[in-house]
């Protein structure tokens, strides 16, 4: 089994063949039908023009020997004419093929996204964010070279094979033999190299993964880095990632130069052929000069297009190892999200933990876990750092289902209910506050769209955020930097409790809600709660033992399971982990 | 009479302002001239072996007619060895331009990378990670490909275009008129179509540059998106941006679809003129029809090459935007040097004297004024936003103060060089930035040698080695990136050890110890306390029971620094008000 995303990549990588990856392309290329019909027709066209322009000149040239002016201007209009054509019909072939190009590239990147959004939340424990960011944007656009300029090719290339092809063997089929004879030794030599390609292609995509990962990852730590004095370290090691990309680059340039170079050669071969043996035919009197001189015409007029499919077999190549890594993510199983299939929930009365134990991986996170909250409890859960209490609340909101027993609410397993309509009931403030770009407002807003601003900054006041907010340069409409560097963490999680709050569901799960919070904005904030939760339930993870308040029930978590429950006095009077962290907090620690 | 001839100047620069790009990146390949001059001869005898192939052809063609054999032959051969000569030379043509190309991303890359780890602080602020993200590596690549395709291609098509001029010259001056007629024009319709792409090319690389924002902000927060079922919205903002994305390429698409086609027409109208001037001259005067025929053949063979530069029109323009996008961060001048300065803090004495402090034109520090001996815990309260993470981030000058001076035993910490600072001043962030890698990768991160027994006993310190060590790999387990694998106090504990391995002198803890318990925490605290002697350390926290660990408590109000006031710390000692709560609620419901 795979442990992490790219080993599964890899075994991917190895089993999937570039044709499939291809034809799934081209299907969702053709399934544009109006598109593709304009791309054909506009390079049927051109090529059509392309092979009448001779006949026009010729034509023209003969007015001008038959010393016939008319004749002269009737074909050189219809020379440009043709030109006019032609310059119409490549302009269409540029923008539908590009429109075809863009418009999969968009598709593609669109179906990524969406995937991601619906993958389990474990997914993202195996993958580097870099990695995934550079598959979608850069590997995705690998293919727009190959979509937009060489797959056009491909269209006129062959047609224009298969007409000179046709017209050689009606000339004469001997010669036709000896011209084609090549053919052969190019296929061998194409399919010969062709794993030495692929390989090539996928290294270098490989290496531009681990050198977009290791930017993305070191521009993220850039405050660790700079405070450890680590940019030398952390420079030598990029660099080498750097390096090996230029290393795999060359590499695949070589190999690409040699068969770009290998064709040019073999190709003259081939026009040697023709000749020797065209003009052993001719000295035996089997061909005339005319037909000898036509057909190295055509046997080159073959091989342009086949020099030109060599090259988009490069830009080919490298799609390919891009799309194989694109599809891979699109093809990532989703998480049974049970839309659809299963029943949605609207109210619920109980949740239950039933024998609950979860592993992350290997370690093990929860063992045995029974709880039942019923509508309207509030309750604590506090422990010890490490254990287990996010995960408790992770099951609660579906990140994560149990590996064994069951949560169930209303009798009802968590996992067998629509998973949006279960979240819907429940709102979260998680431990790591979050926040996107974009206004303040923005971001509280985000949980419920509905809410006018003016209803914002009424309950902002109501909840006793006002304060805090006010604090803010341009109040609730300051700008949000990348995640909210620019507010301090107080203000932060203000924010992310605040967007919980204006999610008004009947559930809230706050994962330590106010551990950056001030004592002082915290009493208010838990004023402003206890009204708030009245008709609510409240699943409360805290370190703050001044929070416990706010509670009914104490849940005291160790290591894994539930290792006391009961109000305040009951787990005060039982001298267990949590009078003790509470003694710590509130008494006399210093004689301890 | 001077105006004009700037102008005329300005209109030639401005013909080959395409080629910018490539100044920008001889920079980068400056050292590998030479191969840039063997790029050159290559391509040169290349496209005069490749043009020979068809003169050795016509010439075979003439000795069979003739009934020569072996002159067919011999010619036969010729074909295959000038074929060969120019496959290897184009082989040469082609790798060097890629080894030179690669070289360019290459260099750009490191120096990128390099810039950005050099920045100071505030530069990360104006600045989104996805779209720095963008900005090293596709904006790289841009700008690359038009290097490929210009070194590759740009020679063979100038000289094809070079040697079709002077076979039209030589056959009749009169016919080329219509050649020197076409070529304004030709200039005329590139520059509109330079002009008419630019923006759209901006607007294409900054569309890249969000949607790496976007991809970044779902990932990093997929929970909180999640947890609020906005998952259809988030997709919606990002297929809008691919959306922007796809129509701004199309707009250039249109662009490119007219002008670059209309490029090589304009050449083909020419050859029609020509066709026509030239028939019916040669009609009237009953002359050879060769010489027309040979130049009409130039004209449609130079319609490819001129198709050509309109394409690399547009790859320039695609590069150009990127090597703006990449200059802002090349040219920024925020940045800050490790090395400048002297000495080294011994970190006995740390003095703060007036300090004051502005973002974005707000004071959040109002004359500060502090003295931490050597072995004091000195505590640091206050309120939300009051100032206090920015105040400790003045000290490894993370940010500099407007005004005041901070020193370490007197001298001014601006004259040490920051590596040393940073060495002496270890702060431990609110928000950690773990890496992925093992616990011993992010423990022992600072400079220095990776050593076990001392991640341990940083582990030890920060309480975490238990954890640690129940893992069945111990300190080799691997951690997620950003900590993903780990629990909040978890990861909060990994970034105390990491500070304590580096055995600073002056200790920071910026509400570090804010997802961990208060067990937990105060063990921590004892032993640090009691392991690293003579160590100051500033400890910013919203918890009374650490505060009480503190020999001195301060607080941050209206940007100064103040004594805490003892009364105020007591509410929350009594137990009774938890009852009371308690009861309340038991009771409301
Ligand atoms: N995504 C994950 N992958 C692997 N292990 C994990 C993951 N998340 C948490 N763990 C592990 O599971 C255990 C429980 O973590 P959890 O986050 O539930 O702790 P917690 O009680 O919330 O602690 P804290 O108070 O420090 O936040 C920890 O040992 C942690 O290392
Ligand atoms: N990078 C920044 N750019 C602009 N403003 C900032 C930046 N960092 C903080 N601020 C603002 O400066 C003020 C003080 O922030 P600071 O982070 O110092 O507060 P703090 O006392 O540490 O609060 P907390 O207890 O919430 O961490 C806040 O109003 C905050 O919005
Ligand atoms: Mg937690
Ligand atoms: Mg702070």
């Amino acid at each position: 089994m795979p442990e992490t995303y790219e080993e599964l990549e890899e075994d991917l990588m190895k089993s999937t063949k570039g044709s499939r990856v291809f034809r799934r392309l081209m299907g969702d290329i053709l399934s544009q039908r109006r598109d593709t019909a304009i791309l054909v027709t506009a390079v049927m066209i051109t090529a059509v023009a392309g092979t009448l322009y001779p006949l026009a000149l010729g034509d023209a040239i003969n007015g001008i020997v038959d010393g016939n002016v008319n004749l002269l201007v009737l074909f050189a209009a219809s020379f440009l004419g043709l030109y006019l054509l032609s310059f119409f019909s490549n302009r269409l072939r540029t923008i539908s093929s590009t429109k075809l190009a863009q418009r999969s590239i968009k598709n593609i990147r669109d179906s990524a996204f969406r995937t991601l959004q619906n993958v389990p939340v474990s997914f993202y424990g195996k993958i580097k964010m870099g990695y995934l960011i550079s598959r979608i944007s850069n590997d995705a656009e690998s293919l727009s070279d190959f979509l937009t300029f060489q797959l056009p090719q491909v269209v006129a290339g062959v047609s224009t094979v298969i007409l000179s092809i046709s017209i050689m063997i009606y000339l004469d089929l001997g010669l036709s033999l000896y011209a084609l004879i090549i053919v052969p030794v190019m296929m061998a030599f194409t399919f010969g190299i062709q794993g030495k390609v692929r390989r090539n292609y996928l290294r270098t995509r490989k290496t531009i993964a681990a050198v977009t990962g290791s930017m993305a990852e070191n521009i993220g730590a850039i405050r660790a880095i700079k405070s450890f004095n680590v940019e030398d370290r952390t420079y030598q090691k990029f660099d080498r990632l750097n390096r090996d990309n230029f290393t795999a680059n060359m590499k695949a340039a070589f190999v690409s130069s040699f068969y770009g170079a290998s064709i040019t050669v073999i190709e003259s071969v081939g026009i040697a052929i023709v000749i020797v043996a065209g003009a052993m035919q001719l000295i035996s009197g089997a061909i005339t000069v005319g037909l000898l001189v036509a057909f190295i015409i055509y046997v080159q007029e073959f091989f342009d297009p086949v020099l030109q499919l060599s090259q988009l077999y490069n830009s080919y190549q490298s799609a390919a190892v891009g799309l194989v890594r694109i599809y891979g993510i699109i093809d990532s199983e989703l998480e049974k999200n049970g839309a659809g299939t299963s029943l949605p929930v609207t109210d619920w009365n109980t949740l239950e933990f039933k024998d609950v134990g979860f592993s992350y991986g290997k370690s093990r996170a929860l063992e045995r876990v029974n709880l039942r909250i019923e509508r309207g409890d509030k309750i604590a859960i506090v422990g010890h750092t490490g254990a287990g209490k996010t995960t408790l609340s992770n099951l609660v909101l579906r990140f994560y289902s149990p590996g064994e027993g069951k949560v169930t609410v209303d009798g009802r397993d968590l996992t067998g209910i629509e998973m949006k309509s279960w979240r819907r009931l429940v709102a979260p403030v998680l431990q790591d506050p979050f926040l996107f770009r974009g206004s303040v407002m923005e971001n509280i807003r985000f949980s419920r769209p509905a809410v006018t601003e003016d209803e914002i900054e009424h309950l902002a006041t109501q909840y006793g955020m006002k304060e805090i907010f006010e604090s803010l340069p341009e109040g609730i409409q300051t700008q949000v930097g990348e995640m909210g560097r620019n507010l301090s963490e107080g203000q932060r999680q203000a924010i992310s409790v605040m967007r919980a709050f204006i999610r008004d569901s009947p559930i809230m799960v706050l994962d330590e809600p106010t551990s950056q919070i001030d004592p002082y904005s915290e009493r208010i904030i838990m004023d402003a709660l206890r009204i708030y939760l009245k008709d609510k339930t409240l699943i409360l993870i805290t370190h703050r033992f001044s929070m416990v308040s706010l509670a009914d029930r104490i849940i005291v978590v160790d290591m894994g399971q539930i290792v006391d429950s009961g109000n305040f006095d009951e787990l005060m009077s039982r001298k267990g982990v949590f009078s003790e962290l509470y003694n710590l907090q509130h008494g006399s620690f210093a004689d301890s | 009479m001077q105006q004009i001839e700037k102008a005329g100047k300005k209109n030639v620069t401005r013909i080959f302002s395409f080629l910018k790009p490539l100044v920008f990146s001889f920079r980068y390949i400056s050292a590998k001239k030479w191969f840039f001059v063997v790029l050159m001869i290559a391509a040169v005898i290349s496209t005069v072996a490749r043009l020979l192939v068809p003169v050795y052809i016509g010439s075979s063609v003439s000795g069979i007619e003739s009934g020569n054999l072996s002159l067919a032959e011999t010619f036969a051969l010729l074909i295959i060895y000038a074929s060969i000569i120019s496959g290897v030379t184009r082989f040469g043509v082609n790798y060097i331009a890629q080894y030179l190309a690669q070289t360019y991303a290459y260099n750009l890359t490191g120096d990128l990378f390099s810039h950005i780890l050099r920045k100071k602080f505030s530069f990360y602020e104006s600045q989104t990670s996805g779209d720095l993200l963008s900005r090293g590596t596709m904006d790289v690549r841009a700008s690359m490909n038009f290097i490929v395709s210009t070194m590759s291609q740009l020679i063979p098509t100038m000289l094809l275009i070079l040697v079709s001029i002077y076979f039209l010259f030589s056959i009749n001056p009169a016919y080329s008129l219509s050649f020197i007629l076409a070529v304004p024009v030709l200039i005329y319709l590139g520059i509109v179509f330079q002009r008419k792409q630019r923006s759209h090319w901006r607007n294409i690389r900054a569309n890249y540059g969000r949607m790496n924002e976007e991809l970044q902000e779902n990932i990093v927060g997929q929970r909180v998106v999640r947890g609020f079922t906005a998952e259809d919205e988030e997709i919606g903002k990002f297929t809008g941006t691919t959306q922007e994305y796809y129509s701004e390429y199309m707009k250039v698409a249109r662009l490119r679809g007219f002008y670059n086609n209309l490029m090589p027409f304009v050449i083909s109208a020419a050859a029609t003129s020509v066709l026509l001037y030239g028939g019916y001259t040669t009609l009237i005067a009953r002359g050879d029809v060769g010489p027309l025929v040979s130049v009409i053949n130039i004209f449609t063979m130079m319609s490819f090459p001129v198709g050509f530069m309109g394409r690399l029109i547009v790859f320039s323009e695609n590069a150009r935007a990127s090597i703006d996008r990449i200059s802002v961060v090349l040219d920024s001048r925020d940045i800050e040097d490790p090395v400048a300065g002297e000495g080294s803090p011994t970190g006995f004495e740390l003095t703060m004297n007036d300090v004051t402090f502005h973002r974005e034109k707000r004071l959040v520090l109002d004359g500060v004024n502090l003295s931490v001996r050597r072995g004091e815990v000195l505590g640091i309260g206050g309120k939300t936003a009051a100032g206090k993470s920015t105040l400790v981030n003045l000290i490894p000058r993370f940010y500099d103060p407007d005004s005041g001076s901070i020193k370490i035993d007197g001298t001014d910490i601006r004259n040490f060089p920051l590596r040393e600072l940073r060495r002496k001043v270890a702060l431990v962030p609110q928000e950690i930035n773990v890496l992925s890698g093992s616990f011993l990768d992010n423990i022992a991160f600072g400079n220095g040698e990776v050593d076990r027994d001392r991640a341990k006993w940083a582990a030890d310190i920060a309480q975490i080695s238990g954890f640690i060590e129940s893992l069945p790999e111990s300190y080799d387990s691997m951690i997620g990136e950003r900590g993903i694998t780990l629990s909040g106090g978890q990861k909060q504990r990994v970034g105390v050890a990491r500070a304590v391995y580096e055995k600073p002198e002056i200790l920071i803890l910026d509400d570090a110890t804010a997802s961990v318990d208060p067990k937990t925490e105060l063990d921590m605290l004892r032993a640090i306390k009691n392991d690293l002697k003579d160590l100051s350390i500033l400890l910013v926290t919203h918890r009374e029971s650490a505060l009480k660990f503190c020999d001195r408590v301060l607080m941050v109000e209206n940007g100064k620094l103040v004594r805490k006031e003892t009364e105020e710390a007591d509410v929350h000692e009594d137990p009774a008000v938890f009852r009371e709560g308690g009861v309340n609620i038991a009771g409301d419901v």
